[in-house]
């Protein structure tokens, strides 16, 4: 059985389809990340599989149960931290820790318990009389995974959990979700970074509301049907809008001096009339994502 | 379930406590309302500024004269021999009302004929004009039954009004209006503070961290309301004391009944702040909307014009008004010595609107935050 899962998930808010169709499961102990750009529909999604928002169509369960009218058997396994600040300012680290684990309906020994261990793993025991107001980016948001994981979730959802976290906090936040998972959670993240889709056992690559692709990251791009190549001209920004421009042409960004190109698979040498040195280069995962979006055949069948 | 409410009423408590403002909007400032609201809610109309022409000069005019302003109703300002000086006078707001005793007074009244006095008055403060005008009426009846008494005794048959003043004998207008203030004060402090408290965990996200715990919306309601209706009961308590002790506004009836009753209108003020939150999306809506609702509620109650006055069309709906209710019970309590009997309508309408708005509110918090 899944832990998590999405099935025809839709949502609409006024005229914009915000998610459009979209299912998706995450096993026990498994991390998946949803990526996709500002505005592709993660939060929204991330929502409605809180059970925060009524979807217009579809259905979440949670280790198999609905949220429906009683959603209280689905939400004392689900942990979620939303991207926004979503903790107490004016109380402490401890404060915050306490209220949320009475609301869970810990007892006070399983607390003290839980907060002790959970402190000492994020490093915040030094923390626990600071106001949450006071503490750095990275301290919060551990604070805030933390509060997510006091009542020992199966299912964690994490919306952009590393934004606005430096990168050494960022690191050991990864560190911290990979031991939960290999503990048997499944965690499902959303994030528009590309670069933190290969630390995801399998991503789900987000556009307009739909899943462009699945798979694991790796395999993604070791699917991916279209060239990479790097251009180098003289003048690379004439190039790059006349490339901007080009049908055969599915992605094009500078990088150094050069341009990096994705090129339809299909298309006549499109890079010749340039007249600069072309070189291939390995695609990576943001090439895959860009290639998706003009072309939803860039990535091969599995098998 | 009693748990979890106690750990919300707990937390906000808590936050209440960290934050001295609060602390002051909840307790401090409704008495230093009521202590500045009793003083200066004051519709006794006494003093009013008189200047008196009187182009007559006889002992009779100067009798007449000297009874008018013995009270405390007329406060003599002036003399002005031209009546037209007087208008000058109320003009420039010295006086209010210009008593002007024309030549030829004493005259007519030995001779048997009608002596005629002018009042003119200044009509832009209705209220004051009225009183003092009907002071003046009074007055003028009690000077011809007392020359009408001189010369003999009365003519059979003659109807004679004694007014006797219950429950406010001496209608001292703060011993009415008291109650009233002390409605609308607890209105406006636990209605503004349960809108924005709402709304602030709106506004800081903490809302969506805590609908995703098993917590149901019954709970988070009851939690965070508690606090505020101990604090409102307190307050209830604090105006009741102090309206004794400052304004001698009686307490002649149950205290319990009067508490009880406090508990009540509670539930609609605390519901209503709630519901307010539930629609607006940022403190600062929450608190123009408070605005927006306690207005009409504080004018529709009947605490500062009686209902009777008000159009006919609007009279019924003062009866969804808590505000009317609780302040028919706390001056039938206070000032009357009513008792359960007596206020079970008001009591009754209380409880239903109470828990009506209550269950509305977690009903509207329940669907889920779009």
């Amino acid at each position: 059985m899944n832990a998590l899962e999405a099935l025809d998930l839709r949502r609409a808010f006024g005229g914009n389809q915000a998610v459009d169709g979209l299912s998706l499961r995450v096993p026990a102990g498994e991390l998946y990340g949803l990526v996709g750009p500002d505005g592709a529909g993660k939060t929204t999604t991330l929502r409605m599989l809180a059970g925060l928002l009524e979807p217009d169509g579809g259905e979440v369960l949670v280790n198999g149960r609905p949220f429906g009218t009683d959603a209280g058997p689905a939400r004392a396994v689900l942990g979620y931290m939303p991207q926004q600040y979503s903790l107490y300012g004016d109380l402490s680290v401890d404060e915050n820790l306490t209220f949320f684990g009475r609301l869970f309906g810990l007892s006070r020994a399983e607390r003290t318990e839980r907060m002790d261990r959970l402190l000492h793993i994020t490093r915040l025991t030094r923390f626990r009389d600071r106001r949450a107001e006071a503490l750095s980016g990275g301290m919060y948001k551990t604070l805030a995974l933390a509060c997510a994981l006091l009542h020992q979730p199966e299912v964690l959802l994490l919306d952009e959990p590393s934004n606005g976290v430096d990168p050494v906090s960022r690191r050991e936040l990864w560190d911290l979700l990979h031991d939960f998972v290999a503990g048997g959670m499944a965690v499902l993240l959303c994030t528009p970074y590309m670069d933190e889709a290969s630390l995801c056992h399998r991503v789900g690559l987000l556009h307009h509301g739909r899943l462009l692709a699945e798979g694991a990251p790796a395999d993604l791009v070791a699917r991916f049907r279209h060239p990479t190549l790097r251009l180098f001209v003289d003048d690379r920004d004439a190039a790059e809008s006349d490339l901007a421009a080009d049908d055969a042409i599915l992605a094009v960004s500078p990088e150094g001096a050069a341009l990096r190109v994705v090129v339809r698979r299909d298309a006549q040498d499109p890079l010749a009339r340039f007249g600069g040195r072309v070189e291939p280069v390995a695609a990576d995962f943001e090439d895959v994502f860009l290639g998706l979006v003009r072309d939803p055949t860039s990535v091969a069948a599995e098998g | 379930m009693r748990v979890e409410i106690l750990s919300v009423a707990e937390k906000e408590v808590r936050q209440t406590l960290r934050d001295p403002r609060s602390l002051v909007v909840l307790v401090v400032a409704p008495l230093l309302q009521l202590i500045v609201l009793g003083f200066a809610v004051n519709l006794d109309v006494e003093h009013v500024e008189t200047v008196v022409a009187d182009a007559d000069r006889t002992a009779a005019s100067r009798a007449f004269v000297r009874g008018l302003l013995a009270g405390d109703t007329f406060a003599h300002v002036g003399d002005v021999t031209d009546p037209e000086d007087a208008i000058d006078r109320l003009a420039v707001g010295e006086a209010s009302v210009a008593v002007v005793v024309p030549r030829g007074f004493a005259r007519a009244l030995d001779s048997g004929r009608t002596a005629r006095v002018q009042v003119i008055s200044d009509g832009s403060d209705a209220q004051r004009t009225t009183v003092a005008q009907n002071a003046l009426g009074a007055y003028g009846a009690l000077f011809a039954a007392q020359r009408v008494r001189a010369l003999g005794p009365l003519p059979r048959g003659y109807p004679e009004v004694r007014p006797r003043v219950l429950y406010n004998p001496t209608l001292n207008s703060r011993v009415y209006f008291v109650p009233g203030v002390a409605a609308t004060l607890i209105l406006v402090v636990t209605l503004i503070v349960t809108a924005m408290g709402l709304a602030r965990e709106k506004e800081a996200g903490t809302l969506e961290q805590i609908l995703v715990t098993p917590l149901s919306p019954s709970a988070l309601v009851a939690g965070k309301t508690l606090p505020y209706a101990v604090i409102g009961l307190f307050d209830l308590g604090l105006v009741v004391v102090f309206g004794a002790l400052l304004f001698d506004v009686p307490i002649r009836g149950s205290l319990l009944l009067l508490f009880t009753a406090g508990a009540l209108y509670l539930l609609t003020t605390l519901g209503l702040g709630l519901l307010l939150a539930t629609v607006a999306r940022t403190q600062q809506q929450a608190f123009m909307g408070a605005f927006f609702v306690i207005l009409p509620m504080v004018l529709l109650s009947g605490f500062m014009s009686p209902i009777a006055n008000m159009p006919e069309a609007l009279q019924p709906w003062t009866l969804l008004d808590p505000v009317r209710h609780f302040v028919e019970v706390l001056r039938g309590v206070l000032l009357k010595g009513a008792g359960w009997r007596d206020l079970a309508p008001q009591l009754i309408a209380l409880a239903g609107m109470g828990l009506s708005i209550f269950v509305l509110s977690a009903r509207a918090l329940s669907r889920k935050l779009a």
